[in-house]
């Protein structure tokens, strides 16, 4: 069963990436100054109020000590308590996380048709004007920094036009989708360029390959060769890239988060990283090493659905 | 002809103008905003429920909804009203007060009685975790002497004690509930509430949301029975496209450069609010260059804060004279200030020895503490000394200040009350506990000041205390004062009623909605 092996692998390799990653955000987050005792307290509180606070939660134990409970709470199932906020980490990451989530599909939705519509535009005649322009505009798209292009959709699609909210999250399904519009059109447009290059130039190599003449020789008609023959060839390797971006997105939407002002993970992540609410940014690594894990893993049994010939 | 080509191309050119149909269909004109909910959005986060956890400003402005103190300050002159406490008596040694309080419940409908006020202040005053004991420390003990009537003796006379009765952390708490749930839990997700507000909802990182309280004291407050949404977003240009596109109420915080912008929109009310907010630099006077007096003088005198002032602020706050707060009592408006003198300054430089040395200067991202930290760099660099900028976040800046690892941090601090016993307690004192805000001054003289001005009952005779810790330590550059600056709000119009007090107080009880 090589599915089942597969799967066993990848949980294998899990426990030890996660293993890492907590033994080194541990250590980066501990070294880093900044107390979460001061912070919680502000800055009038006395040195003996910080102690205090320290030796309740347990901060002022050494290190290593430190690390052998969280890690002893950790195989329980329990991935700690806030220290800002004193509540499961579970519990914040599960409020922050839907949002996120919801931007991530949203992306892939709104990225996904042009970009396969502008790869097979470009790779119709590769180097023709349509494809031309499709590479300049692509190449704006990527150049232009997201805070940026961020802070002026939201300038001109919502406060000028005030067709988008400029921020949060929306309630309900229809709300989720308008809220998170533009910082959703934010995100594709640096997206789009990089996976229709990758699909572009995938396509014209495959316009010549042995299998597409063969085809042709056997008297396929042009739409099943397309369909059949060199698109489902041609996307894996933009799949794989496309795998990376989603992990990518989960973990890293910070800018347009912040911009958007969206309550999701990236929200979270910069909010416990600067009130070193250790455990918080603890658990949404592993949070995002977990879902990078399962998003390759994803990609992989979908290219081998593909392409029988990849080998799990 | 490539297989591209034909029929593919229609087939890509359906999903894009699906794509584009589903973009027409997501973008109608929506109403901005149900009317029952007012919006009041803020860079400055909550982190606790406990008054008595946290002296942070998000925390501070969240207080004041949640919890009544003995007494409150009237919104329109600032002065001191009676809040739970219906009337109170003072002894004739000035030594005893005696607070009797009104009939008044917490949000649970239990009453508020003398023994939750001792157990309030007993929790400021002398519990471990407390993070500003300092307001009750002329305190000797605090009793109920029965269900009604609270007795606070204290150490000796102390004139602004009832002032120091009111401020953020005084919040009264439920004992029964606090004992009953525990510390943390009792706080954590809805706590009990003796203000004109209680919980609805609380999602940390992100906003809290208030809904009146059925059982406040003061009938026919909150005013509105809408919801309030205290929101928590670090980006400036996201808050104000908020405002700008109606999504939110208030705005706090706005930045300088935005002020002008936000005077010319019709539908928002850009306000100046006063506040006891001074920008000053911290000097490190634990290490040299600033242990030595000469050095600090000269960096005093290299910096021409009216200059800086008018750049950073874009002229809407007032150049700082000397190292306290200008608008509260006993500031000394006639004293000149640290003068501008940059030929002095490098004579003075020179004398001290310490040309050429290395000067750390902390810097967090905010524009403010940005644009300061690069103006203070080129001034000094001018008089010889060589400024290194190093960019730190908070939790950061506040570890290294607070060793007295760095030479110069640029920030702000506000004082609660206009009476200054507090402001020099917590700026200038070096035997307070708060090693004169992490500058490690220490002047025995001015230590022995405030102790003075603490125990002084006569106006005149304080006034004259207070002039002096102010000539001396900005003669001796405590720190570098460098500008008075006003509580910029941005509010829409529908709101009547809503301010920010200089105590940083929302007065949300007194709001209401108007179109």
């Amino acid at each position: 069963m090589p599915l089942l092996q597969l799967i066993a692998r990848r949980l294998l390799q899990l426990t030890g990436v996660l293993a890492g990653i907590s033994l080194v955000t541990f250590l980066l987050l501990h070294m880093a100054p900044g107390d979460p005792a001061r912070l919680l307290a502000g800055e009038r509180a006395s040195a003996e109020t910080i102690a205090a606070i320290r030796s309740q939660y347990g901060l002022d134990l050494p290190l290593w000590r430190q690390f052998l409970t969280y890690l002893a709470n950790l195989f329980s199932g329990d991935i700690g308590l806030s220290l800002r906020f004193q509540r499961p980490v579970s519990q914040l990451i599960e409020q922050f996380m839907w949002p996120t989530l919801f931007l991530t599909v949203y992306v892939i939705c709104l990225a996904v048709p042009p970009t396969v519509a502008l790869a097979i535009l470009g790779a119709r005649r590769p180097g023709g004007v349509a494809d031309q322009i499709i590479r300049l505009v692509g190449i704006a798209g990527l150049t232009i920094p997201v805070f940026w292009l961020g802070i002026m959709m939201s300038r001109l699609f919502g406060v000028s036009l005030g067709w988008f909210p400029v921020s949060g999250y929306g309630a309900g399904f229809i709300g989720h989708l308008h809220h998170l519009f533009l910082p959703a059109v934010s995100t594709a447009i640096w997206l789009v360029p990089v996976l229709t290059q990758s699909l572009r130039a995938a396509l014209i190599e495959k316009t010549t390959a042995d299998f597409v003449t063969a085809a042709r020789a056997q008297g396929a008609t042009e739409r099943q060769i397309f369909w059949q023959t060199m698109l489902p060839n041609a996307v894996l390797p933009t799949l794989n890239l496309l795998g990376v971006m989603v992990a990518f997105m989960i973990g890293g939407a910070i800018i347009v988060e912040t911009v958007y002002a969206v309550p999701g993970l990236g929200t979270l992540m910069v909010n416990a990283l600067l009130g070193r609410d250790y455990y918080v940014v603890q658990g949404l690594t592993l949070v995002f090493a977990v879902s990078t894990v399962l998003i390759t893993l994803l990609v992989d049994l979908l290219s081998a659905f593909i392409d029988p010939r990849v080998r799990l | 002809m490539n297989s591209l080509s034909g029929s593919r191309t229609r087939a890509a050119g359906a999903v894009l103008h699906g794509a584009v149909l589903v973009a027409m269909g997501l973008c109608w004109a929506v109403p901005a905003f149900a009317d029952d909910v007012i919006r009041v959005v803020s860079p400055y986060q909550t982190t606790t429920l406990d008054p008595m956890r946290s002296a942070a400003a998000g925390n501070i402005e969240t207080y004041g909804q949640l919890y009544s103190r003995l007494l409150r300050r009237n919104y329109e002159t600032g002065a001191l009203e009676p809040g739970l406490a219906e009337k109170w008596e003072i002894s004739p040694d000035g030594k005893t007060y005696t607070f009797h309080l009104r009939e008044a419940q917490f949000s649970d409908g239990s009453p508020i009685t003398a023994a939750d006020v001792a157990f309030s202040l007993d929790r400021i005053r002398s519990d471990k975790k407390s993070a500003y004991p300092a307001p009750l420390g002329s305190v000797e003990s605090v009793t109920a002497a029965d269900a009604k009537t609270v007795v606070i003796t204290l150490k000796s006379a102390f004139a602004p004690f009832l002032g120091n009765a009111e401020i953020w952390n005084m919040g009264i708490v439920s004992k029964a509930d606090v004992e009953k749930r525990g510390e943390e839990a009792a706080f954590a997700t809805v706590p009990v509430a003796s203000g004109p507000y209680e919980v609805k909802q609380w999602k940390p990182n992100e906003k809290l949301v208030l809904e009146p309280n059925p059982h406040y004291w003061r009938k026919g407050y909150p005013k509105s029975d809408a919801t309030v949404e205290l929101i928590e977003i670090a980006s400036p240009e996201t808050r104000i496209a908020m405002l700008k596109a109606g999504e939110i109420d208030v705005v706090r915080a706005v930045p300088w450069t935005q002020i002008d912008e936000l005077k010319a929109t019709e539908t928002v009310d850009m306000r100046l609010e006063p506040s006891t907010t001074i920008y000053m630099t911290l000097l490190n006077h634990k290490r040299e260059p600033f242990s030595n007096l000469k050095a600090r003088q000269a960096a005093g005198m290299a910096i021409d804060n009216k200059a800086m002032t008018a750049a950073i602020t874009r002229g809407y706050a007032e150049p700082a004279n000397t190292t306290l707060p200008g608008s509260i009592d006993f500031h000394d408006k006639d004293y000149p200030g640290i003068p501008y003198d940059p030929a002095k300054a490098k004579e003075l430089l020179a004398e001290s020895g310490m040309v050429g040395r290395e000067v750390k200067i902390l810097a967090t991202a905010d524009a403010p503490s940005q644009q300061t930290a690069l103006l203070i760099q080129a001034q000094w660099q001018a008089i010889g000394l060589k400024p290194v900028i190093v960019n730190v976040d908070s939790g950061a800046w506040w570890d290294a200040t607070g060793k007295g690892d760095y030479d110069a941090a640029a920030n702000w601090w506000y004082n609660e009350t206009t009476d200054p016993d507090l402001a020099v307690r917590w700026a200038v004192c070096g035997s307070c506990g708060s090693n004169s805000y992490s500058t490690f001054y220490e002047n025995p003289k001015v230590d022995a000041l405030v102790e003075q001005g603490t125990k002084e009952a006569d106006q005149a005779k304080r006034a004259e205390i207070y002039k002096e810790i102010q000539k001396i330590t900005t003669e001796e550059v405590a720190q570098i004062p460098l500008y008075y600056a006003p509580n910029a709000v941005a509010y829409s119009k529908r709101l009547q009623g809503l301010k920010l007090t200089p105590a940083l107080q929302w007065t949300l009880e007194e709001t209401s909605l108007g179109h």
